[in-house]
């Protein structure tokens, strides 16, 4: 299978601020892609880099082969890159159905009558059907997060891009969540997932990248990767963390 | 029951065909009430200033309630628009329809401009900008010798409109606006304004072209604000730059879609209506009638942070005029 991102050489910040030193990884079609780092270590940062809300001041990003470091950010969710928020962000007074409806009409430009089925599909798949017609603002976390899951679904894209959205639940929640990204791996999506939580990480994904400093410091088997010694230092070591 | 066959549900929608048989009803009793002069003369003067009001506050509402443009410069489409009508009329012997006419083209001109440049801004800088704007054309407006300066303008047209007819011509704007606002919201560019309404940076990472929904919404409210504010002006009779493209404007709509409820069809209805009567009874206390309505504002925003529409509609879970969208089928 061939590369669905692949990020080359990219150092980029806010104002004079560098936060990626020249950060380069790619990930496989199909692939569950798990980014694990120290606080300001640049996760967050290279979610907004590979969405354009920042611009890299070098490198390049080539999504699906193609290059995006230049493209506006509202035509790469069109292009088919859909994100979750770290922080919940529905649409409060919309009910769940049109919170997932406006993505399948709007960031996969259906009409409304095929967005409704695709919406429909998503709210299934995601566990909310049941719940569709409740307003968005009235739900609890773990709901808010699987929105978050849904509503990035509606747009088709082909990566998906999770922040943090097993941040804050329950153990029980937990799982849920973890099987909730299993499926949609099996249903053949693309998938980058940051999260701090290790076991869910060994658990889920089929490759892991650990971050410091804005650079990659390890790539590859998710165990392996936590077990390496300098994983474990930055993980556990003083220095490093606050 | 009907909750399990179709889910759980939050909200009653009460847009049906009685209701739209109510409303139907409704305007076409205001019509006649004008035609056939069962409504008294000063009826009428506050019939017309309430579906002015109502227009100009649906507008306003679409632009800071929906697309997130709270502009406080509305009141250049309303100055544009009463100086085209004065100067059509005066200066080129031309009928009220033209006036209007031109002064829709005009303003969709400024506006379209205006856009390149507005809508690079955000929130507060953009709501300023568009002050600043709308300012400047006063200050043009007031040194510019073909519209008379600070002497303002007359409209004269023989024979003038008797307030029946200017009556039922603002009735009709208003229907218009409503109708379109509605319509607008029920495409595919109204669910995304639903969604802007709701949160603007979600919307637009889920695919929802900010950009051009707030175009598309920027031109259609300078096009009716225009079309009521060459109304008020018809009804006036006589234009300066002062009362045209005076801030004043934009307050009452700010209030009106405040006291209603931002980002409900039904709320700047309310808010026209209570705006109406409340200016009526405050001018007997000149002085107190913009701190009284101050007040009245910082209670409700205390206290109503939706309106009265929208707290209403939250309460009694229903929605009128909605846009709402439901998953399972609609009754054929």
């Amino acid at each position: 299978m061939g590369n669905i991102l692949e990020f080359q050489d990219i150092s980029a910040g806010y104002g004079r601020i560098q936060i990626l030193n020249d950060l380069s990884f790619t990930v496989k079609e199909g692939q569950v892609f798990g980014v694990i780092g120290p606080n300001g270590s640049g996760k967050t940062t290279m979610f907004n880099a590979l969405l354009g809300l920042i611009k890299p001041s070098s490198g390049r990003i080539l999504f699906d082969s193609i290059d995006i470091t230049r493209t506006p950010s509202n035509v790469r969710c069109k292009m088919g890159l859909g994100r979750t928020f770290q922080v919940p962000k529905p649409f409060e007074n919309m009910s769940l159905y049109e919170n997932v409806l406006v993505a399948a009409v709007h960031g996969a430009s259906n009409n409304e009558r095929f967005g409704r089925e695709l919406a429909l599909g998503i709210l299934k798949q995601t566990g909310l059907y049941e719940k569709r017609e409740l307003t968005a603002g009235k739900l609890t976390l773990l709901d808010r997060k699987r929105l978050e899951i849904a509503r990035a679904l509606g747009t088709a894209p082909k990566l998906l891009l999770l922040d943090e959205v097993a941040a804050g639940l329950t153990d029980a929640e937990v799982k849920d969540i973890m099987k909730l990204v299993a499926d949609l791996k099996a249903a053949g999506h693309s998938i980058i997932w940051i999260e701090h939580i290790i076991e869910t990480m060994i658990g889920s994904t089929d490759a892991l990248m650990c971050m410091a400093e804005g650079k990659c410091i390890m790539v590859g088997d998710p165990q392996e990767v936590i077990s390496s010694e300098e994983v474990q230092r930055l993980y556990l070591g003083v220095d490093d963390n606050e | 029951m009907i909750g399990k066959k179709l889910g759980q549900r939050d909200v009653v929608v009460l847009d049906s065909i009685p209701m739209l048989i109510i409303c139907i009803a409704l305007v076409f009793g205001l019509y006649l009430s004008c035609i056939t002069g069962i409504a008294s003369n000063n009826a009428m003067r506050y019939m017309i200033q309430i579906f002015l009001f109502i227009t100009l506050g649906e507008m306003w509402n679409l632009l800071s309630g929906f697309a997130g443009m709270t502009s406080l410069g509305q009141q250049l489409y309303i100055g544009l628009a009463g100086y085209s009508v004065a100067v059509m009329t005066t200066k080129f012997h031309m009928g009220l329809g033209a006036g209007l006419a031109v002064g829709v083209l005009v303003s969709t001109i400024v506006a379209l401009l205006l856009s390149l440049i507005l809508f690079k801004m955000q929130g507060m800088y953009f709501s300023i900008s568009t002050w600043v704007v709308a300012e400047a054309f006063a200050t043009l407006f007031l040194s510019w010798k073909f519209v008379e300066q600070g002497s303002g303008m007359t409209i004269r047209v023989v024979p003038y409109p008797r307030i029946g007819e200017i009556c039922i011509l603002s009735l009709m704007i208003c229907v218009v606006a409503m109708i379109t606002v509605y319509c607008l919201l029920r495409t595919k560019v109204g669910l995304g304004l639903t969604a802007m309404r709701d949160d603007i940076t979600a919307a637009s990472a889920v695919g929802v072209n900010v950009f051009s929904h707030k175009l598309i919404v920027y031109l259609i409210a300078a096009v009716f604000t225009t079309l009521a504010g060459g109304i008020f002006f018809i009804n006036k009779g006589i234009i300066y730059p002062e009362n045209g493209f005076g801030i004043s404007w934009t307050v009452s709509m700010i209030f009106i879609v405040t006291i209603g409820g931002t980002g409900t069809v039904g709320g700047p209805i309310v808010g026209a209506v209570i705006y109406v009567f409340l200016q009526e009874i405050l001018a007997r206390y000149p002085g107190w009638s913009n701190i009284i309505l101050g007040i009245i504002t910082i209670l409700v925003i205390l206290f109503l942070p939706t309106g009265i529409m929208g707290t209403l509609q939250k309460k009694l879970r229903f929605e009128i005029f909605s846009s709402k969208r439901f998953s399972f089928a609609k009754h054929k």
